[in-house]
């Protein structure tokens, strides 16, 4: 029970510092904020009357105030390009981004862990040799790289599925998937690559410790001592790996949504960038820190259920 | 497995010093002008023997551009690793080595800057302090900072209690000295295989940030912004997209390769 | 010998490596009778080890391979089979169903997610198709068997719920669950507490007497083989060198290799009635003198009193400490210049804490401690490194204590820098000194640790720690990682040294037989405090404090003529010692029982 209290408590404070660092970002780094929304050919009175709009003038910590006791009470403000509250647009786009990055995550492990394994159990023979040789090209490649690759396969040549768009997947979830397929492949690819590679290197660290010689000389089969002993003690190494591949997930739908035209999370963020809507891109990028924090917390609490030793703690 | 891995390790090591060298030394033997002329009767041309790799969608030949793109990803991700050393190795080596109230206070930063994701953080400083090639180095080269100094800081943990540490300081060997004489030279392995692995994750962030328009900025050529301007012509010159996408690949590619056998090679832990 | 249950002729095993194929063992011969224990004895490399797992055809899965030679076991039915031939399925039927194996590290032999009631069920339900209810009464049974406290609460808990030697006993009743003809034990004993090693030793004896089974026993030390064995084979760099029962062995060795091994192993007792310490009669080397008394003997070096050492235990998001570790515990002694002081106790004890206080490598709560007039504790960073000229010490770990990036002569000279004491041509030559010291040879400066010995590197430990002309050393556990050959050495060179430069040594070590060798005095160790303490002949010769009683009865002795297997009921589960913040222990009191014996009075 402590070991949850004090894990709660942990991600509080680092969520605070999250905050911290996403209003210092967006607020320190040089320029002018009217005059990077506005641009340089803007009129005085109007930067004039945006910086007093966006509370420019008062003292730095006032701003932070007035933000964080903004984002507590779920009054995100306005968004500049959108003219909606923040509140509602990330409601709906987090829920579609979120399809993607399950569906990935989905993709990529239920191909790495076997993979990986096999691997593992044949390490330093030719399947190994594939199965690495495999995974490093597909580390190697960019996301938005094998996003196209996919467009051009399964949207131009076959097509099978769209090659850009979006749906809420509130509303009509089949055609959700439809969208987020594509995207979630483009993603799953390089993440498996990833993860065969973590899963491979944790099982040849598992298969060489003493427990699994005992098993053998028990006189188990190779089945089960390699898919019962071996996986077991790796489920929650590779879960703890995969559990940080979420951040790196949250990231790539930036490049990989504005490719597929999937107006979600990530393309927001984009857009809130590109066009320097001060008070989305501190909303988007703090939620999303604060969705990676969290599904890592979850991860964390859920390593109790694979592993008896963390309970201890 | 040797014969794997040194074959690996030296098709690594040759697309390395490969690429390097093209980087390096092309850019002293193309003219100026030479990324940018257009040839306007042959837009989107196939591969030819005028244009080995075909032209793009403004009539520019493709072989010039990806190995003027070589020396702007290369210079980019290089200068940005440089900088997350710069700042993450003291930063490691000092959490590590004196612990303490400031090493919780550093990690507890280093763990908040990791919540972020690299490639979204490094979007956002891009953005916010407008896109340059400086500025493209500073936002990938902050963003990477934290993974470095964690990876330092274990390190650290793990070599001062080694008992030939305690037998320097029994034999009254000061802080700067044990720094400069055991720990460094000890965690250094670990550092140069982290900044290996760095290097590729620089050049795929530099291509994304690029991607995006939010890295090199045209006319300078960069892979990211040759497959972004690809986008429109799949259909009818896919090389556009091959071309530059190879690049990256092979690249990336040769990195990874001998980031795996430095890390066998040189990890204590995997010499069983 | 158509009688016996396992006939090995010519075992020859090989392992692939990076530079070819490599032979691990050669032209391994020997039998196994039933009911019969072989013990199987050599230093690191020797290739007992490979020869007990291809008995299990377990080498295949370390990248080993049988390349020629015959093992033949003869199974329940009455049918032989030759394990080298035989396929995957029938090797299944045989492990841990015909021959049962126990390994060295009871920590890593359990696999930590699953329940140790599903650890001991799994072979019961793959050889005897036994399942649920009766399989765990089976398991059950079998806890009874190896006499585990709360055989029921155990079934339901994970094995780092489970000391050491708990864990032990189960991997035991693992192997023991479907009755095997064999048990195969590789180290069974060697990761564990003597006391701790008495108990298992025990366990199997019992087993094996009650069953009926064979036993083929690996491990490293005389002494154990002594107890156990009934029959011995020496193994040497994958040969086999010498066979023959155990009183046999012990009293008429044959080959120079036996004889060497059994003069390196100090015998409990051996010194009974001796003045001061002895070194080894290693054999091909001369007969060492004892070294002469030192003259200076009698003035005190080191004074440690009421020493208190204790570890913060830190938890929650903001580091509090919720208690503390109490190390070292209101710890006293005295140490005089020429003189070794050891102290023992079994790991936890506090015995490397107390050294390592010594030296404030650690630092210590209360307590004084006085080195020829320096106030250790009262000194501020420099005059703490002008200190520590005069105490240096000598790791464990061989392969830990020396930095693999620098030459050796650098690390040997690196005291020397840092105190000013020699440079240029006066330092090159205070290294090659201090290299011959310790008998190796002056080009070894230019290399790097990794192309030394364990025991050359030893060396180079110690030369380190006489660079600054110490006057107290401290040596934690410094031979424990070598093989008894190498280890009776370097035992010989500390005494040696000693003689000469009348140096003081703080002998810290959990091995009695060697403490009865090099020390003058002894502390026995035990929860952070000296429970006894007193010259040799007063600890091992008249022993007080009943935890000095019972580390002293369960040290096996390397004599097959003296054996004593206990009984292996005893358990005393060790008391922690961790305490909430604001305990207050008790101070240790002793009572004198004879001059410069004290007892500690509490219980």
């Amino acid at each position: 029970m402590s070991f949850l209290i004090n894990r709660l408590l942990s991600t509080l404070l680092t969520l605070f510092l999250v905050s911290l660092i996403t209003f210092a970002i967006t607020n320190l780094l040089p320029g002018d904020v009217a005059m990077m929304i506005m641009g340089t050919q803007a009129n005085p009175e109007a930067l004039e009357g945006l910086r007093q709009s966006l509370g420019l003038h008062d003292p730095m910590l006032v701003q932070y105030g007035h933000w964080i006791g903004g984002v507590l009470t779920g009054d995100w403000g306005t968004s500049l390009i959108f003219k909606a509250p923040i509140g509602d647009l990330l409601a709906q786009k987090i829920r579609a981004s979120a399809l993607i990055v399950v569906l990935s995550m989905g993709i990529a492990l239920a191909a790495a862990v076997p993979l990986g394994v096999w691997a593992a159990v044949h390490r330093d023979r030719w399947q190994d040799s594939a199965a690495s040789t495999a995974s490093l090209l597909g580390v190697s490649l960019p996301d938005f790289f094998w996003g196209i690759m996919l467009i051009l396969l399964f949207a131009r040549t076959l097509g099978w599925l769209p090659s850009s768009g979006f749906a809420d997947p509130a509303i009509d979830f089949p055609l959700a998937l439809r969208h987020a397929f594509l995207p979630a492949l483009a993603l799953g690819l390089g993440l498996m690559a990833h993860l065969t590679r973590m899963t491979r290197s944790t099982m040849v660290g598992i298969l060489n410790q003493e427990f699994i010689r005992v098993a053998r000389a028990k006189g188990l089969s190779e089945r089960t001592v390699i898919w019962r002993y071996g996986l077991a003690n790796a489920l929650g190494p590779v879960m703890t790996i995969a559990g940080l591949q979420i951040g790196y997930l949250f990231g790539s739908i930036i490049v990989v949504e504005t490719l597929f035209n999937f107006t979600g999370m990530g393309w927001l963020t984009y857009q809130a960038l590109l066009n320097r809507d001060l008070p989305l891109i501190q909303a988007s990028v703090f939620v999303i820190a604060a969705v990676v924090m969290l599904t890592n917390l979850v991860v964390d609490l859920l390593y109790v259920l694979v592993d008896p030793r963390i309970r201890l703690e | 497995m040797r014969r794997f891995l040194s074959a690996k390790g030296l098709v690594g090591l040759t697309l390395v010093v490969l690429i390097v060298a093209i980087a390096l030394v092309a850019p002293l033997f193309i003219p100026e002008t030479a990324g940018t002329r257009m040839d306007m009767r042959a837009r989107l041309a196939g591969p030819s023997l005028v244009h080995p790799f075909g032209t793009d969608q403004l009539g520019r030949d493709l072989l010039v551009r990806v190995v003027l793109g070589a020396h702007t990803s290369l210079t980019i991700a290089g200068l940005a690793v440089l900088l997350s050393i710069v700042v993450g190795l003291p930063l490691g080596v000092v959490s590590g080595y004196y612990r303490g109230h400031l090493d919780n206070l550093l990690m507890r930063l280093v763990d908040t800057l990791l919540a972020f994701p690299a490639l979204l953080l490094a979007l956002t400083i891009s953005a916010m302090l407008g896109p340059s090639l400086q500025n493209t180095v500073i936002a990938i080269g902050v963003a990477f900072t934290p993974y470095l100094a964690r990876i330092v800081r274990g390190e650290a943990l793990r070599v001062v209690q080694m008992p030939y540490v305690e037998a320097a300081r029994a034999a009254g060997t000061s802080d700067p000295m044990m720094i400069v004489r055991h720990i460094l030279p000890n965690i250094m392995p670990q550092v140069i295989v982290q900044a290996t692995i760095s290097l590729a994750f620089a050049i795929l962030a530099e291509a994304g940030l690029s991607f995006l328009g939010l890295g090199t900025q045209p006319p300078a050529s960069s892979w990211g912004l040759m497959i972004q301007a690809s986008r429109d012509y799949l259909d009818r010159a896919p090389w556009t997209a091959l071309v530059p996408g190879a690049a990256v690949a092979m690249t990336v590619l040769g990195l990874n390769m001998f980031g795996d056998v430095l890390r066998d090679v040189l990890d204590p832990r995997a010499r069983a | 010998m158509t009688q016996a249950l396992v006939a090995i002729e010519g075992l020859k095993v090989a392992f692939s490596t990076d530079h070819g194929p490599v032979t691990a063992v050669e032209d391994v011969s020997f039998s196994i009778a039933p009911g019969e224990t072989v013990c199987v004895v050599g230093e690191s490399g020797s290739g007992k080890s490979v020869t007990s797992l291809s008995l299990m055809r377990l080498v295949e899965f370390g990248g080993g391979r049988i390349v020629d030679g015959r093992l033949r076991f003869r199974r329940g039915d009455g049918s032989a089979i030759d394990v080298t031939t035989a396929d995957a399925a029938t090797m299944r039927s045989l492990r841990g169903n015909e021959i049962g194996m126990i390994f060295q590290e009871p920590m890593t032999s359990l696999n930590p997610v699953f329940t140790i009631e599903r650890q001991l069920t799994d072979g019961l339900r793959v050889h005897r198709g036994l399942r649920g209810a009766p399989a765990r009464a089976r398991a059950l049974e079998l806890l009874r068997e190896v006499r585990i406290p709360e055989p029921e609460r155990r079934l339901k808990q994970y094995p780092h719920e489970l000391s050491g030697g708990m864990r032990q006993r189960v991997v035991i009743a693992m192997a023991m669950a479907c009755a095997p003809r064999l048990l195969i034990a590789d180290e069974p004993t060697t990761a564990l507490d003597v006391t701790i090693q008495a108990e298992i030793l025990g366990l199997i004896d019992r087993l094996k007497r009650d069953n009926g089974m064979a036993v083929l026993f690996i491990t490293h030390d005389m002494a154990v083989v002594a107890q156990m064995a009934d029959r011995v084979v020496v193994m040497y760099r994958g040969r086999v060198v010498e066979e023959g029962p155990v009183a046999e062995i012990f009293e008429r060795p044959r080959e120079d290799y036996t004889k060497a091994l059994l003069a390196a192993v100090p015998r409990l007792g051996a010194m009974r009635g001796k003045p001061a310490p002895e070194p080894m009669p290693l054999l091909g080397a001369e007969a060492e003198a004892a070294p002469p008394r030192m003259t200076e003997r009698g003035r005190r070096l080191l004074e440690v009193s009421h020493l208190v050492t204790r570890f913060p235990v830190k938890s929650g998001p903001l580091r509090l400490t919720r208690a503390h570790v109490h190390a070292v515990e209101d710890v006293s002694f005295g140490l005089d210049v020429g003189e070794t002081l050891a102290l023992v106790g079994e790991s936890g004890c506090g015995k490397s804490t107390t050294g390592r206080s010594i030296l404030r490598l650690v630092e210590p709560q209360s307590g004084t401690i006085g080195l020829d007039g320096w106030d250790i504790r009262s000194l501020g960073p420099v005059d703490l490194r002008r200190a520590r000229r005069d105490m240096q010490m000598v790791f464990q770990d061989p392969f830990a204590s020396l930095n693999p990036y620098r030459r050796l002569r650098d690390q040997v000279a690196e005291p020397l820098v840092n105190f000013g004491l020699a440079r240029g041509s006066a330092l090159d030559d205070r290294v090659a000194e201090l290299f011959r010291r310790v008998e190796l040879p002056a080009d070894f400066g230019s290399r790097y640790p990794h192309e030394l010995s364990g025991g050359q590197r030893q060396r180079v430990a110690i030369a380190r720690a006489l660079a600054t002309d110490p006057k107290l050393i401290i040596a934690d556990e410094a031979v424990s990682a070598l093989d008894v050959s190498v280890r009776a050495q370097i035992l010989n060179l500390m005494m040696r040294l000693q003689a000469e430069f009348g140096l003081s040594f703080l002998f810290i070590s959990h091995d009695m037989a060697v403490v009865e060798r090099v020390s003058h005095r002894i502390g026995v160790m035990y929860l952070g405090r000296i429970v006894e303490i007193g010259t040799r002949a007063q600890i091992f010769e008249d022993p007080r404090h009943p935890y000095t009683r019972a580390l002293l009865a369960a040290v096996p002795i390397a004599d097959p003529r003296q054996r004593r297997l206990h009984d292996d009921t005893v358990f005393r589960p060790l008391p922690s010692p961790v305490h909430p913040v604001g305990h207050v222990p008790a101070p240790s009191t002793y009572d004198e029982v004879e001059p410069g014996h004290l007892v500690l009075a509490l219980d």
